[in-house]
C-alpha cells in the first residue's frame, strides 16, 4: 500500500476528519452578549450595533429562554415597539447545541435548521457560547493550514514503508455493500505485512468492518478514519446522520434498527456495536437524533500500552 | 485436520483456491448465514459454511481469518465472490447439501 504521496482526495477528506475530532466548545465564541427577560428592543439593537452580531439570546438566569435575531429587530422598528420587552418579540424554543458535541453535529445542524447561529450550553443547560458559520470557516482555515504545515513536513520526511505509522480516511455511501468492507480489507492487509499478530489484526478488522457495515446499512453516509502508530489503531467512525435516540438501546445486544433488506445481506442482529466494544481496548460512541453519530474504537498493538492504561 | 477429506465429505466443487490448499488446517467449522453471529466468533482455523452467497459472506471469512468457504445449496457464486475469494487467498467451494447435511456430515469425518 502507497503510504507516501497523498491523493488531493485523500487529503481533503483529512482535513474533514480532523474538523470532526473538533468539539464546539473548542471553535464556539465564549464572549456572548446576552440579555435578560426585562431589556428592550432597543437595548439589543445598541448590542448589536456596538458589536456587529446579528443574534443576541434571551437569557433568565443562565439559560436560554429565546433569541433576539436581526429579523424580530427589524419587526420591532418597523412596529415602532423598541421600548417593548424583548419577551414580546423574541423567538421563543430556542435550538441549542451542547459544547461537547463534535464539531461535525453543529454543521449538521446548519444544514438542517436556517439558523444563523446556534447558542451553545454546558451540561447545567447554562449558556456559554454561540456558534456561527464565522466560526466554523476559521476553524476550517486553521485546520487546512495546520494540515499543510503537516503535509509539507511530510513531504520533506517521507515515511518509511515498513513504518506503522498511517492516517487514511474512507468515505461510505448508503446501502453501497459492494464497498463496504475494502477499508477493513486494506488496514487488515497493511497490518498483517508489518507483523503483527493475527489475533490482534483480527480485533482490528472486525472492529473496522462492524463499522463500515453500520455506515453502509444505517447512516446516510459518512466516513471510516484510521490512524495507526506503533501503539495503537484509532479507529473513528462518523456519519452525517440519521443519530441514534437512546444508545443504551443500540449497545444491547440483539436491538437492531435493521431492515429486511439488511438482514437478507446477512447482517442486522443487533450485534455490530457490542461486537466493536468487545474487541476494542477503548470505546466512545456519541450521537444525536438529526446530526450523527460518532464511534471510536481504539486497538492497543503493544500489550504493555493495555497495562499502563488500565 | 486437512482440509481436502472435508471436502470429498461434502462432494464439494472446487470454486477457486490457493495453491496447496488440500493442507489448509481446520480445527472447526461454523455454519451460518448471519455474518454478525460469524464475526463475533473468536475461534481460530475455522471453515465456513453459509447458503448466504454475497460478497459479504467471503469479506466477513475473511475478516475473521477463515481460509475456507464452502456454499450450501448450491448456491451461485458470483464473479465478485470469486474475485475477493482469490484476493484474500481463501479456498471457495460449492456443495449440494443443505447447512445441516453439510455439518453432520462434517461432523463424521471431525469426529474421527
Amino acid at each position: 500500500m502507497s503510504t507516501g504521496q497523498k491523493e488531493p482526495l485523500q487529503s481533503s477528506l483529512r482535513v474533514q476528519e480532523l474538523i470532526y475530532g473538533l468539539r464546539i466548545s473548542a471553535v464556539m465564541t465564549s464572549k456572548v452578549f446576552a440579555v435578560s427577560r426585562n431589556c428592550t428592543m432597543r437595548d439589543v439593537r445598541t448590542i448589536m450595533k456596538n458589536n456587529s452580531i446579528s443574534g443576541v439570546p434571551v437569557v433568565d438566569s443562565k439559560r436560554v429562554v429565546g433569541i433576539v435575531t436581526m429579523n424580530d429587530l427589524m419587526n420591532a422598528l418597523e412596529k415602532g415597539a423598541m421600548d417593548d420587552c424583548v419577551t414580546k418579540w423574541m423567538v421563543g424554543e430556542v435550538q441549542t447545541l451542547a459544547e461537547d458535541m463534535p464539531l461535525s453535529f453543529a454543521i449538521s445542524a446548519f444544514g438542517k435548521f436556517s439558523f444563523r447561529q446556534f447558542p451553545v450550553v454546558n451540561k447545567k443547560n447554562e449558556l456559554v457560547g454561540i456558534l456561527t458559520f464565522r466560526n466554523i470557516n476559521h476553524a476550517l482555515i486553521r485546520e487546512l493550514s495546520r494540515q499543510l504545515r503537516e503535509m509539507e513536513q511530510q513531504h520533506e520526511h517521507p515515511p518509511e514503508p515498513e513504518s506503522l505509522n498511517l492516517v487514511k480516511v474512507y468515505q461510505l455511501h448508503r446501502y453501497d455493500f459492494e464497498n463496504g468492507g475494502k477499508a477493513s480489507s486494506e488496514i487488515k492487509r497493511f497490518l498483517k505485512e508489518r507483523n503483527i499478530p493475527p489475533k490482534t489484526v483480527r480485533r482490528v478488522a472486525v472492529a473496522s468492518y462492524e463499522l463500515e457495515i453500520n455506515l453502509v446499512a444505517h447512516s446516510i453516509g459518512g466516513m471510516l478514519g484510521f490512524d495507526i502508530n506503533e501503539e495503537r489503531v484509532k479507529i473513528s467512525s462518523h456519519d452525517r446522520g440519521p443519530g441514534i435516540a437512546d444508545i443504551d438501546e443500540a449497545m444491547t445486544e440483539g436491538f437492531s434498527t435493521a431492515n429486511e433488506w439488511i438482514r437478507s445481506q446477512g447482517f442486522g442482529a443487533g450485534m455490530g456495536l457490542p461486537n466493536v466494544k468487545r474487541v476494542s481496548d477503548e470505546f466512545a460512541i456519541e450521537s444525536a437524533v438529526g446530526m450523527g453519530t460518532m464511534v471510536q474504537a481504539v486497538i492497543y498493538l503493544n500489550p504493555e500500552t493495555k497495562n499502563e492504561n488500565q | 485436520m486437512d482440509l481436502l477429506p472435508l471436502t470429498i465429505a461434502l462432494d464439494a466443487k472446487l470454486v477457486c483456491a490457493p495453491p496447496g490448499w488440500e493442507k489448509i488446517n481446520i480445527e472447526t467449522v461454523f455454519a451460518s448465514d448471519l455474518m454478525s453471529d460469524v464475526l463475533m466468533s473468536d475461534r481460530d482455523e475455522l471453515l465456513l459454511i453459509t447458503s448466504l452467497s454475497t460478497e459479504q459472506s467471503i469479506r466477513s471469512a475473511g475478516i475473521v481469518g477463515s481460509e475456507a468457504v464452502v456454499i450450501a445449496n448450491n448456491k451461485t457464486v458470483t464473479e465478485g465472490m470469486i474475485a475477493l475469494a482469490k484476493e484474500q487467498d481463501i479456498a471457495l467451494f460449492c456443495t449440494r447439501f443443505p447447512k445441516y447435511e453439510s455439518c453432520v456430515r462434517l461432523g463424521r469425518v471431525l469426529e474421527r
